[in-house]
């Protein structure tokens, strides 16, 4: 059976066959043999040709983090152009740099007005979270093409702030 | 000895803290805002109060309510933890004057302390060496660029009322002057309602040594030894241990002194701690003193034997220290490393949502003190602190190891915290060596990214991932069928079963 996720905005195609407890992972070109045994509702030990690796997974939503032997993947089901365009994000297409909230948090200062030159690296505003101010940078030289929030505006997690014009 | 302690905090400490109360038999009573109610310091305590809205200032911060709350419940005392109303003197006055005991120092002290311009001076006056810099609050700007150019670039910025990092920010060119003082004085305002800044020399890559010390209501002062803290970043510490690796038994000595001589100057009582930067030369400078239990506790506890939080509490109630300073020694090595919900590959930026799993490590040597669980929401109206791991061992390189394989078992999923990057900072070639300064972070480990794992391990995550994509689909079946087995997500591919021979 095949499976398509996304890894730090790489598409993963995978493939498993069962055969009792014993799996056969297809990867890329790589092939491997794992004996698979449920721990729990969350964790699952696999033995790798001898070699034990502990599985921690959680799922939220489209995410799932998976633990294997002290190191989590963040692994999203599906392709990544296709999560931003349900997002509504058009980051992709645009020649303009939309500048978004790194984390939700409070907007306690706009320190750009629209039309306004910028230097990469300026600070465009000020969001607070968990009590500290976060300068939010310009990611390139340019003009101030539309601001989307103002000062008290509360802001989730990559919710649009400025949107940049690059410098002709 | 009290019967009901108030604990007007939140998370790991306020558990730390109700922790305490129940080994000595006092009654805990929690207080939460509206954000906190499934907290685990809530479900922790004998008693909770809802003490008002998420924001702090309405809730963590609101003095009135919170000693109406001790009142009408009978509590005899109040624990402040650290931050929001720990080193408020205006609140331990209101205690006082309410016949509430404040765990604390009393409030003239902490109004000298709490007041990092005045304790400069005092300080100075006593003969105790201190950063070079304003005794004063400028007027205004200009007065700010006169004074900045007077004690010359780069000058740092700080609140008066300051801790935690919080209003701090380094200014190299009068041209950073006025967007640092403005940000730092918003800072300083949220975080502590008074928006009072000064300058002062920046020292450049500077250790972080601080001293802890107990002080009775009776003059009686003992030091437990330093701690080093100068992995830090945003001026905020990351990573602390005990012993220092650059004290030598001398210079160890003479700063335990001035340490105590401190809290002689400011009459001080209850736990406190003084910190010092220690220079590239040896040369040590009072800082200021954290008029509180620190966040960093646990590694002086480990390596003395003694109970901080039970101290702080016998010493509210009166008891005469039984400590001396003679028979104190510090044995073997401890670490601590701070568990935030950040994402250290993204400037240490708060990450906030749903522990989706935890599962905190243990084993010979390894403490932790937390405040929270799996399947609990991370506010964002709070500091982003999650728990903080301890370890001790007999020496720094096997506490060092014991830290890295604790942090290796350590898992947290659901939000990004600091754990890969901290495996990293304890696995460095300068930290196994001691070399460790404030600007160890900035130097080592500026625009850090997470190194590529094992390609077989991204193998086996996708695996995972996939088995748990099965598993999914079949739990939908399983809800619009009539299949009543117990779900299990490993089980989507047929007849596994738990427990199961191969």
């Amino acid at each position: 059976m095949d499976f398509e996720f996304t890894v730090d905005g790489v598409r993963q195609t995978i493939s498993l066959d069962r055969k009792d407890d014993r799996i056969s992972i297809r990867h890329g070109d790589k092939t491997l043999e794992a004996e698979v045994r449920v721990i729990s509702k969350q964790a699952v030990s696999l033995l790798v040709g001898g070699r034990s690796f502990q599985v921690i997974v959680a799922r939220d939503k489209d995410k799932k983090y998976v633990w294997l032997n002290g190191r989590t993947y963040l692994i999203q089901r599906g392709k990544e152009e296709q999560r931003l365009a349900e997002r509504g994000d058009d980051r992709a297409q645009k020649g303009n740099s939309v500048v978004t909230a790194p984390m939700p948090g409070k907007v306690v200062k706009v320190n750009v007005s629209e039309n306004e030159a910028v230097r990469k690296n300026q600070t465009l505003a000020v969001v607070e979270a968990m009590k500290m101010e976060n300068e939010i940078k310009s990611p390139l030289e340019g003009f101030v093409k539309k601001i989307y929030v103002s000062p008290g505006d509360l802001v989730d997690s990559e919710k649009p702030l400025l949107e940049i014009e690059p410098k002709a | 000895m009290f019967k009901k302690i108030l604990v007007s905090n939140r998370g790991e400490i306020a558990c730390r803290i109700i922790r305490a109360c129940r080994e000595m038999g006092i009654a805990s009573l929690a207080v939460y805002s509206e954000a906190d109610r499934a907290g685990l310091h809530v479900q922790l305590a004998d008693e909770a109060a809802c003490i008002g809205p998420p924001p702090a200032v309405e809730s963590y911060l609101n003095m009135d309510r919170i000693i109406e709350t001790a009142r009408t419940s009978g509590a005899e005392a109040i624990h402040p933890g650290y931050g929001f109303l720990a080193e408020n003197s205006e609140f331990a006055r209101r205690c006082e004057r309410a016949g509430i005991v404040f765990i604390g120092p009393n409030s003239r002290a902490l109004d000298l302390v709490g007041d990092k311009i005045r304790a400069r001076q005092a300080m100075e006056k006593s003969g105790i060496p201190i950063i070079p810099g304003m005794k004063h609050v400028a007027a205004d700007f200009a007065e700010y660029a006169v004074e900045a150019r007077k004690i010359g670039y780069p000058v740092m910025i700080k609140a008066s009322a300051g801790g935690g990092g919080k209003g701090m920010r380094i200014v190299c060119s009068e041209e950073e002057l006025r967007p640092g003082l403005e940000s730092g004085q918003r800072e300083a305002k949220s975080a502590f309602g008074d928006e009072s800044v000064y300058l002062e020399k920046y020292i450049e890559d500077p250790r972080h040594v601080e001293f802890q010390l107990l002080a009775d209501n009776y003059g009686h002062i003992v030091h437990l030894f330093e701690r080093e803290c100068s992995i830090q970043r945003r001026h905020q510490k990351i990573v602390e241990e005990t012993p220092s690796q650059a004290l030598t038994p001398e210079l160890r000595r003479k700063m335990g002194e001035t340490a105590r001589k401190v809290l002689e100057v400011a009459e001080y009582n209850n736990a406190g701690t003084v910190e010092f930067l220690l220079d590239r030369n040896k040369k040590f400078y009072f800082l200021e003193v954290n008029a509180r239990l620190q966040v960093e506790h646990p590694v002086t506890e480990l390596t003395t034997g003694v109970d901080l939080v039970q101290q702080q509490i016998r010493i509210a109630a009166g008891e005469k220290l039984s400590l001396k300073q003679e028979n104190l020694a510090q044995r073997g090595h401890a670490i601590e490393c701070r568990i935030y919900a950040e994402d250290p590959s993204n400037n240490f930026l708060p990450s906030s949502g749903k522990i989706l799993f935890l599962r905190e490590p243990n084993g010979p040597g390894v403490r932790h003190d937390g405040g929270i669980y799996g399947g609990w929401e991370v506010p964002i109206y709070y500091d982003p602190i999650l728990a903080k791991l301890i370890v001790w061992a007999e020496t720094r390189e096997s506490a060092c190891a014991r830290m890295a394989a604790a942090l290796d078992d350590y898992v947290i999923l659901g939000i990004s915290t600091t754990i890969p990057f901290l495996k990293e900072v304890i696995s460095h070639p300068r930290f196994r060596e001691g070399e460790t300064t404030t600007g160890f972070i900035k130097n080592n480990f500026d625009n850090w990214r997470q190194k590529e794992g094992p390609a077989e391990g991204l193998t086996l995550a996708l695996a995972a991932a996939a088995l748990e994509e099965l598993s999914a689909s079949q739990r939908v079946e399983k809800a619009a069928g009539l299949d009543k087995e117990v779900y299990s997500p490993w089980q989507m591919l047929g007849r596994w079963r738990i427990g199961e021979k191969p």
